[in-house]
């Protein structure tokens, strides 16, 4: 087993974690206070697009630098790749659930106004409770495990085979069910219908959004790494007791 | 290459004989499946379904039996010891491949029963056999797949926890249930048939490349030690 040195630049991971704060608060400031055009039925909740939308670029950035962290860790056998890729899975549920709380709230009080519709099949909502369900069964597997080096092999076997079926699940879902999504067939492409001043804020908050997940995952994989040291040094303190 | 295929058959030869000694795995497939059936027609009743709830239960049966039924793969080498004399003696994708061919077989055979009672109990009209027996082989293949890597991984891994087959196995087969479901469906319907299911069956197709591909690749990191 390899053992990681330092593996952060203190003063750099300090300066994009302020630059991010900084930026999320602008972000957050223009989505709320900047004029946006009023459309009928989606009157402000369109402000919801600067907070909903980035949570589902999150997830998949999330998802990736998961997937990217157990394919290493199969490589390489570093311990670190495999709190990494947890890491990342956990902040990414996070941001799912997020994503998933304000998309089905924006949708039930825009697209099923009138009915009594919380959930109607649209084929992203799908798509993140799958990806959902398999961090679940991802982190169930961990915990079933109590090898460390066993666990963070099965679980990078589980993350990856999960990662090979997604590209299917994304062509299969929005065959089946329709979207009410811009972008999906036959609605308007997503730069068609909004204002630019709604992309001026939108942009910037993706960006910020994915910082956030820089800065939360970061520090829960240095927290992480800190745990685990200190569970080493109880070890041989124990041993050199005995 | 040779020692390849004849390692592969071996263990393929090898199961086959122990599955027709004892029979258990493929009784409990098959009675998990009728025993789920009869629940299912008893608590629908007399009630018509339309040929999508057909298709979704047949469907959400076959998933759960393979989840209940092929766990046993790689347990039963761990339970017998035999475990090491197979990582010893042969190369990890043999012994994938062996243990995928014997889970599809017992899977066609589900199927055959399955398939039957379900016509039976639910009184399904189906209108294009050659398409309902394609979409249920091509289907099986994905399944065995998916299910041969999953119960490896747990076997190895967790000491065999039953129940944790399909907490890993359901997320992961949500495409393959997806356009099974929609093939059966165009099968069982006078008016859709061959050309309305080309796309599901083209899916299944993928999927069940894709996922056996990556079920090789992956298989070597669980199997050796």
């Amino acid at each position: 087993m390899a053992e990681s040195a330092s593996i952060v630049n203190l003063r750099r991971y300090r300066l994009i974690r302020n630059a991010v704060f900084v930026w999320l608060t602008l972000v957050v400031l223009g989505a709320f206070l900047l004029r946006i055009p009023r459309i009928h039925i989606l009157e402000h909740t369109a402000r919801n697009l600067y907070f909903h939308v980035p949570m589902w670029f999150t997830l998949m950035a999330a998802a990736l630098v998961s997937a990217y962290h157990s394919l290493r860790y199969l490589q390489s056998g570093d311990p670190i790749r495999d709190l990494r890729a947890r890491e990342a899975a956990r902040v990414g549920i996070v941001f799912g659930l997020l994503g998933l709380a304000t998309g089905i709230v924006w949708a039930r009080f825009t697209w099923y106004l009138g009915t009594s519709l919380w959930w109607n099949f649209d084929p992203k909502q799908s798509f993140v409770v799958i990806q959902l369900l398999i961090y679940g069964a991802y982190f169930v597997l961990r915990s079933a495990v109590e090898d460390p080096e066993k666990r963070g092999r099965v679980a990078a076997v589980y993350n990856l085979f999960a990662f090979v079926t997604m590209p299917f699940l994304l062509y299969v879902l929005p065959r089946q069910m329709e979207s009410l999504h811009p972008g999906a067939e036959g609605n308007p492409a997503f730069s068609d219908i909004t204002h630019p001043i709604m992309r001026l804020v939108f942009y910037p908050a993706v960006l910020g959004f994915i910082g956030l997940f820089w800065v939360l995952y970061t520090q829960r994989v240095r927290l992480a790494l800190l745990e685990r040291r200190l569970e080493m040094r109880k070890a041989t303190m124990l041993e050199a007791k005995s | 290459m040779k020692a390849w295929l004849r390692g592969f058959w071996a263990v393929f030869e090898k199961d086959i004989k122990l599955e027709l000694r004892a029979r258990y795995a493929i009784n409990m497939l098959l009675l998990f499946a009728l025993g789920a059936l009869v629940v299912m027609a008893f608590a629908v009743g007399p009630t018509p379904l339309s040929a999508r709830v057909q298709a979704a239960l047949l469907w959400t049966v076959l998933l759960f039996a393979a989840a209940v039924g092929l766990g046993r793969a790689f347990i039963s080498e761990e339970e017998r010891g035999t475990m090491l004399l197979l990582q010893l003696n042969l190369r990890p994708g043999a012994v994938y491949a062996g243990k995928l061919l014997v889970n599809f077989v017992l899977l066609l055979a589900l199927n055959l029963v399955a398939v039957g009672a379900f016509a039976v109990l639910l009184r399904v009209q189906v209108a294009w056999p050659g398409l309902l027996a394609l979409t249920l082989v091509l289907g099986s293949i994905g399944l065995a797949g998916a299910t041969t890597l999953l119960s490896a991984l747990i076997a190895r891994a967790a000491g065999g926890r039953g129940a944790l087959l399909s907490v890993l196995l359901f997320p992961v087969l949500v495409p393959l249930l997806l356009s099974a479901v929609e093939a059966t469906r165009s099968a069982l319907l006078v008016a859709e048939g061959w050309a309305a299911a080309t796309d599901e069956l083209l899916t299944l197709v993928g999927f069940g490349g894709a996922v056996i591909t990556a079920a090789v690749l992956l298989f070597d990191y669980i199997w050796l030690d």
